[in-house]
């Protein structure tokens, strides 16, 4: 259902007095009112959300975001999200960092975090570890690869479990990838053909549906 | 104590004054500040006044020069107003260039004056595309309490009442020009257009509010009447107003003209 | 009465976070919204977001005309944004004119609506602009006539779309008080149009 500014969502439903306010919902009062342009969303039982193809990316907790070193100062490594103030990564946020042995990045390298604090009134906080101080995927994206902007519409289609294009794409040419929540995607490929194919894939998929990319693809062998 | 009071919790402080039915300055809602007008306080200027209205002073002078007339108006001249905001006015505003208020408060200035046609440009002419008076109305604000617009266009209808230009015998064969500085004579103006602001705050409507009710408020309107009739209604943004509301501005705002008109009447005869 | 012509083309611009060409009979503009972003040290609000307009006219540098169009752009959209959203940010509406016709206030801040819903940045409400002309035998009509002699008035008004209530209003003429209340009904008859249009465009896309 299509939604704007102000309109008031009937129905809601809640839980023990508990209603899940996703983007774009905000209560006003007793009632809900919508506060962007999109389609309406309600998960059973009391989550509620509305989908709009932004293109400007607001820090939440708990994203994987791409981020651009564009300061160093001491321990500290400022990265740019795309949000409205870069995120601080301490250079200990890394697996196995020390004192002593810090990871070497350098103004205009690539990280791949996970963002541990957004709260809108403070600095975003970025860490490259889990909880149990392991990296998983996180840390430095190597120089070699590429990096593209897409909307944040199209990374959340890439990141849905059972999505096809990516997996199409690779059948095309085989990638390497980290998709940032913050509508950064980093490439990476055995050579610059297999590269260029997929960020062309990316940017078929920002205009069409699924199948249209399949298709295009297909194209690509 | 309600001075500490007034700088912790501001809106409180204004919200609490609300409810007993007072603004903080002790005034009632629709109660106006006093009005002073002073015609004539500049003695080099062509005409000139001073106009308080409660603690907002502003002083205005025109100074009149000979200039030829546009192309496409051959046959008018002008009157150009300009609002200043030193920083001698208020602690918001810096020395250097203009700031938006001061070019926002010129521009409205400027409109109001064309919209109430209130002085004839053509009678500025003085020889179809050759000569023509040029006014230059300078607004200096002295202190900004709050309707800011209010005070520029009640200073600038009285100083314009008191302006008297010399007789300017013109000869377009000669280009040849003759000013008779002691034959004076006042121009005509047609009309007093008077403006009136308005603050919103929490659906209590404020006339003539103070910079503290004004930056508090959520949202602010002026009015402008002149003889029965508006000439403009401004409300740039902020919160909503109802139709009602609105309209119920318009009827206040028509009561206080008449009076400032009177008043403005009142300092020209003791000129 | 002839109903105006509106059209538009949402995300016109790469780099903006929301942008559109509008244009309503003749009059078009170009808007591009940019926010949250980081605000400057000078200008950043503790509780609330900034907003700045910026008007280009169509030649030339932004004069003291264009301060006031500003600064009416500004606090109507001040008015729709969610700022308590976003504290300590920006967020610009640039407004470039492409070409005038009468009504290029109300253009521009139909135009900046459109933007502002585009970027997907949170809103209050959204606002409508419309402007309608007094002729001069006393006749009220949304298009300009075609010699501005013609015009004894103008008046702008500007809606929200949720209780239809007036959030900004702009005039130019002298007219009565009667003439102002049938342009402020009128003009609230056809704000429902342009939310309308409003839903429409955004469906589309």
């Amino acid at each position: 259902m299509l939604v704007f500014p102000g309109d008031v969502v009937k129905d809601v439903k809640s839980v023990k007095g508990v209603t899940v306010l996703g983007p774009g919902v905000a209560p006003d009062g007793s009632t809900v009112r919508v506060t962007r342009a999109g389609r309406l969303h309600a998960k059973p039982p009391n989550t509620y959300w509305v989908e709009h193809d932004q293109k400007r990316y607001v820090p939440k907790r708990g994203d994987l975001v791409v981020g651009i070193v564009v300061k160093k100062s001491g321990d500290l490594l400022k990265i740019d999200i795309g949000g409205s103030e870069p995120a601080s990564l301490s250079m200990l946020a890394f697996e196995g960092a020390t004192k002593k042995q810090k990871p070497d990045l350098q103004v205009g390298d690539l990280v791949y975090g996970r963002l541990l604090n957004a709260h809108k009134e403070m600095e975003p906080e970025l860490v490259c570890v889990d909880s149990y101080f392991k990296a998983g995927k996180l840390g430095p994206l190597s120089n070699e690869g590429f990096l593209v902007t897409v909307s944040l519409g199209l990374v959340w289609r890439l990141l849905e479990a059972e999505n096809p294009i990516l997996e199409a794409v690779g059948k095309a040419a085989p990638f390497e990838i980290a998709v940032g929540m913050n509508g950064r995607v980093w490439v990476n490929g055995r050579s610059v053909k297999d590269v260029l194919n997929v960020v062309r894939c990316l940017e078929v998929a920002e205009r069409h549906d699924d199948r249209t990319v399949l298709d295009f693809c297909k194209q690509l062998k | 104590m309600s001075e500490q009071y007034k700088i912790l919790h501001p809106v409180k402080y204004f919200r609490d004054h609300l409810a007993h039915k007072i603004r903080p300055d002790g005034r009632e809602f629709g109660e106006y500040r006093p009005i002073v007008v002073n015609l004539g306080s500049i003695s080099t200027a062509d005409g000139s006044a001073i106009a308080k209205v409660g603690r907002t002073t502003v002083v205005c002078g025109i100074k009149a020069e000979l200039c030829q007339p546009k192309a496409e108006a051959a046959n008018e001249g002008f009157l150009i107003p300009n609002v200043e905001l030193p920083p001698l006015c208020s602690s918001k505003f810096r020395p250097g260039p203009p700031t938006e208020q001061a070019q926002v408060a010129t521009q409205l200035v400027a409109d109001i004056l064309k919209n109430s046609d209130c002085l004839d440009l053509k009678t500025l002419c003085i020889f179809p595309d050759k000569l023509a008076w040029c006014l230059y109305a300078d607004l200096i604000c002295l202190d900004l309490d709050g309707a800011l617009i209010d005070a520029c266009v009640v200073a600038l209808m009285a100083a314009l009442k008191s302006v008297t230009l010399p007789a300017v015998q013109y000869d377009p064969a000669l280009d040849n020009k003759q000013v008779n500085v002691q034959e004076r004579k006042a121009l005509s103006v047609t009309n007093t257009p008077i403006a009136t602001t308005f603050a919103m705050f929490d659906d209590k409507i404020l006339i003539d509010p103070t910079v503290d009710e004004e930056d508090l408020s959520t949202s602010l309107v002026t009015i402008v009447v002149k003889e029965e009739e508006l000439c403009f209604v401004h409300k740039p943004g902020g919160c909503v107003f109802t139709e009602e509301q609105l309209l119920k501005c318009v009827e206040e705002s028509t009561k206080r003209a008449t009076v400032i008109e009177e008043i403005i009447e009142t300092a020209f005869k003791s000129l | 009465m002839s109903k105006l012509k509106s059209s538009c083309k949402l995300g016109i611009l790469s780099r903006p976070d929301g942008s559109v060409l509008f244009s309503q009979d003749e009059t078009t503009v170009v808007a591009g919204v940019y926010g949250p972003v980081e605000s400057k040290a000078n200008k950043a609000l503790v509780e609330k977001a900034c907003v700045e307009a910026h008007f280009r006219p169509k030649s030339g540098l932004p004069g003291v005309k264009d301060r006031l169009n500003e600064s009416i752009i500004r606090n109507v959209c001040e008015a729709a944004i969610a700022t308590a959203m976003y504290p300590r940010t920006s967020v610009v509406v640039v407004i470039q004119e492409m070409q005038n016709n009468g009504q290029l206030i109300s253009c521009a801040l139909n135009a900046a609506c459109l933007a502002l819903l585009d970027s997907g940045i949170d809103m209050k409400c959204m606002f409508a602009a419309v402007t309608c002309f007094i002729h001069k035998d006393e006749s009220l009509v949304f298009t300009p006539p075609i010699n501005e002699d013609q015009v004894k008035a103008m008046f702008m008004f500007v809606f929200d779309s949720v209780e239809k209530s007036i959030i900004a209003s702009h005039t130019d003429g002298s007219f009565s008080v009667e003439q102002y209340k049938d342009a402020l009904s009128l003009c609230k008859e056809e704000c429902a149009n342009m939310f309308d249009f409003f839903k429409k465009s955004l469906t589309i896309k």
